[in-house]
């Protein structure tokens, strides 16, 4: 019987681990040299954080966090699909950025109040650390809600594109019950979730974006939004269309199903370590 | 019989305030903060230290340099046979861990250390571009400042400039 505390470390650890890459294809090729600054070193912090949950997720299997990290088959991954896809262009990966870090602090704020004290710890530094990652999701989310309409589009088409595969993060780990009823997980995925998708409401409402929600990227009757600039535009027939919605909530991480985008992933961030087995560096 | 000399932990503590930052030459181990606690085993004429580090970022990739060079430093000592060395998520780093002279070594190294008036502001936002942060300048003492991004070249420093002096400066993020 595994111990489901090892299925919750690899979840933490490898949406950290395959978004922190993700982020990573950013650097040298950002819009501006702020933010490949910005992407790389959000990655770096989140890679790192990756590690922190792969050491604790060692001394409970005594493996290697290297290996844990880069050692297993694809379906070993617990990652969430929403953090394997591509970044596709900067409004989607404004919108992922955003919801993942909304998600990442009601979990670890969730975690701070583990039973199981190791974890408990371990959500000091990271909490101190994602303030930053949180403060630059929600900059840009409100610089292109704001923004040309062009921006506005491709951030509303983004958001679409993130919110419907969002409840992947939320989905139930195997052994979840055991977690919730020793208290080393104080709050369940399915109420983590209805947290996030409170905060995610109010915020996107507050830009004018509710129509987001429910998987439109614009308004149906037609939408003013007050710009920068003080010019109102109307995003109701300009907006692009919406990108195409993933049916199915993006579940399936969990548990080791991901998507076609993983195998490209996967390949990437092992490539090194399947060719020299154990390596250190 | 020979004695042997067996150092304490004042000892240690003291060689650690000489192992420098990799990324941060000037300011040490010691001097940022990161030393946790430190403890001497006597083990039946076998001296083992244990030394617990906080880093100051966990994604810090500098740590496994750290780790080596208080390793080597610590076993170089007189009378230790063993160092073991290991990073601790009990404690938090925060930037008011670094000591008064390692900020005053920052700030002639050229990184506006904590205490220079640094806040956690919406950098680059959409209604605050280019507002004064009013971070000090640790190369002219000048407050005419801007901040240009919350991230910067290591984890734990985020990018100013200085309207003054006209100069890019780091700061200690808070």
């Amino acid at each position: 019987m595994t111990d489901p505390r090892v299925d919750l470390l690899l979840a933490l650890g490898d949406d950290e681990l395959v978004l922190g890459h993700r982020h990573a294809h950013w650097t040298g090729v950002a819009p501006h040299l702020e933010e490949d600054l910005a992407f790389s070193s959000i990655a770096q912090d989140e890679i790192g954080h990756a590690v922190v949950w792969y050491r604790l997720a060692g001394e409970l299997t005594g493996k290697d966090p290297d290996a844990l990290g880069l050692g297993r088959p694809p379906e070993g991954y617990r990652n969430a699909i929403l953090v394997e896809r591509p970044n596709r262009d900067w409004g989607y990966t404004v919108a992922r950025h955003y919801c993942y870090d909304i998600a990442e602090d009601v979990r670890l704020t969730t975690l701070a109040d583990s039973l199981w004290t190791p974890l408990a710890e371990a959500t000091g530094a990271l909490r101190r650390e994602e303030r930053y990652h949180l403060l630059h999701a929600r900059l840009w989310l409100d610089r292109l809600a704001h923004g040309p309409l062009d921006a506005r589009g491709h951030l509303a088409d983004g958001l679409v594109a993130a919110l419907a595969e969002a409840p992947g993060l939320f989905e139930p780990l195997p052994g979840e019950d055991e977690l919730v009823a020793d208290g080393v997980l104080p709050l369940a995925s399915a109420d983590q979730h209805t947290r996030w998708r409170d905060v995610v409401t109010a915020e996107l409402t507050a830009l004018g974006l509710e129509h987001v929600l429910d998987g439109s990227a614009h308004h149906s009757d037609g939408e003013f939004v007050p710009t920068s600039s003080g010019e109102l535009l109307d995003t109701g027939d300009g907006a692009a269309a919406a990108g195409a919605v993933a049916s199915g909530g993006g579940l399936g991480g969990r548990l080791g199903r991901h998507s076609e985008d993983f195998a490209e992933v996967w390949e990437e961030l092992t490539g090194t370590y399947r060719a020299y087995p154990g390596v250190r560096w | 019989m020979t004695t042997r000399t067996v150092p304490t932990a004042d000892d240690v503590r003291a060689v650690l305030d000489t192992v420098a930052d990799p990324e941060m030459p000037p300011v040490t181990v010691a001097e940022l903060g990161m030393v946790v606690d430190v403890r001497v085993a006597d083990d039946g004429g076998r001296t083992r230290v244990e030394i617990d580090l906080v880093a100051t970022f966990s994604g810090c990739p500098a740590t496994a340099v750290i780790r080596e060079d208080v390793t080597r430093a610590v076993a170089a000592m007189d009378g230790v046979d063993e160092v073991a060395v290991r990073f601790v998520t009990s404690v938090v780093w925060d930037p008011e861990r670094i000591t008064l002279p390692g900020r005053r070594k920052l700030q002639a190294f050229g990184i506006a250390p904590p205490g220079s008036g640094q806040t956690l502001v919406q950098i680059g936002s959409r209604t605050a571009t280019g507002r004064p942060v009013g971070v000090v300048c640790p190369l002219c003492g000048s407050t005419d400042t801007t901040a240009d991004s919350p991230f910067g070249p290591t984890p734990c420093r985020s990018s100013s400039y200085c309207n003054a002096c006209r100069n890019p400066f780091e700061v200690i993020k808070p």
